[in-house]
């Protein structure tokens, strides 16, 4: 029950920051996207790898939350 | 789960493959049906492939050049030497395509054998598990890459090379900062493999979740979402694993890469090594 908690408490606070931050991500890009259309190329890649390095921190709370409810329960 | 009250729950999550017969020491779970399904699906592709290739494709053949036209034009302008990894990076991407896949096809969590454990407590195993949704399996793709980046730096510069990468620019600063280097190479090979594990289990229990909850519609739309988050995530995990490779072939030979050959590095070339010690600063 307690371990549940802190599941969801470690989901739901750790989403938070990888939100922000892919929100930032997706916004410059669409921004020089808009700004430069023929440049989408070269935004592509390091917009992926950028958008991917963000969520690996929502993905560590992930793996924190199933650690608290499949391990330590 | 943990204790379930008596009731049977609607969501099954199994966070390991479970296993289906267990040979010997080897136990056969359901997410190496997955793998060996992916394979066998890209083999079969290839040789249909091979076997219909003409100098004027046809509608099925072009599209199932288009994933491979993408990495293949990304790889492409990553490094002067992609020739190199390039069907490495390829394989990543369409073995882990194909695995993601596979776990969105109708029965794939629903088929399954009935057992039935001590305590008289009824589970479904399905025979098929996506195998991304297994860590072994994306520890074991991590690990390629691993291998691969590390195998290529020390090529391209010599042990010497990579030695003094780890080491970090000031010598002096070499106790502080070898371990942190050290930890931050082996966090890419966690991280690969976690976000790929974390992002396709993750969607396998959210499939369950929505066609539990909602059984009729709703689930398509997750369906949908889960076509495109598997396309994603074959292609970060390939791009990352291009980037490594490329920046540990590229280490040493800076902005005019192009120019140089192999064996002109630039071992006492302090402006070369500025990415380095950056992170001293933060």
């Amino acid at each position: 029950m307690d371990s549940n908690l802190a599941a969801g408490l470690a989901m739901g606070l750790g989403a938070i920051g990888p939100g922000i931050g892919l929100g930032i991500a997706v916004s410059k890009a669409m921004e020089a996207l808009g700004r430069n259309p023929e440049a989408s190329g070269a935004i592509f890649v390091p917009y992926i790898l950028g958008i991917a390095l963000a969520e690996a921190i929502g993905i560590y709370a992930l793996v924190v939350s199933l650690l608290l409810i499949f391990v330590v329960a | 789960m943990p204790e379930e009250e008596g009731g049977e729950s609607l969501i099954h999550v199994a966070i390991a493959a479970e296993d289906l017969f267990v040979i010997g020491p080897l136990h056969f779970t359901n997410s190496m049906v997955g793998a060996l399904l992916a394979s066998a699906v890209l083999l079969l592709g290839a040789w249909w492939f091979r076997r219909r290739t003409s100098l004027v494709p046809g509608r099925m053949i072009s599209a199932l050049e288009l994933p491979i036209e993408l990495m293949g034009g990304i790889v492409s302008t990553s490094s002067t030497r992609w020739r190199g990894y390039i069907g490495l990076i390829l394989g990543f991407f369409l073995m882990i395509l194909v695995a993601n896949w596979i776990g969105l096809l109708p029965g794939v969590g629903t088929i399954g054998i009935t057992h039935v454990d001590a305590t008289g407590h009824e589970t479904l195993v399905p025979v098929v598990r996506p195998a991304s949704a297994d860590l072994n399996f994306t520890l074991g793709l991590a690990i390629v890459a691993f291998v691969m980046f590390v195998y290529w730096g020390i090529k391209a510069n010599g042990a010497g090379g990579y030695a003094k990468e780890l080491i970090g620019e000031p010598r002096y600063m070499a106790p502080l900062m070898f371990p942190i280097n050290l930890i931050s190479e082996f966090s890419r090979l966690i991280s690969l493999s976690m976000r790929l594990f974390g992002n396709v289990f993750a969607g396998e229990v959210l499939l369950a979740t929505m066609i539990a909850l909602a059984p009729i519609i709703i689930p398509a739309v997750f369906l949908g979402l889960e076509v495109l988050f598997g396309f994603v995530q074959a292609l970060v995990f390939a791009l990352l694993a291009m980037t490594y490779i490329g920046t540990a072939i590229a280490e040493h030979h800076g902005s005019h890469a192009e120019g140089s050959g192999d064996g002109d590095a630039h071992p006492g070339d302090p402006q070369h090594h500025e990415p380095s010690v950056a992170p001293t600063h933060a």
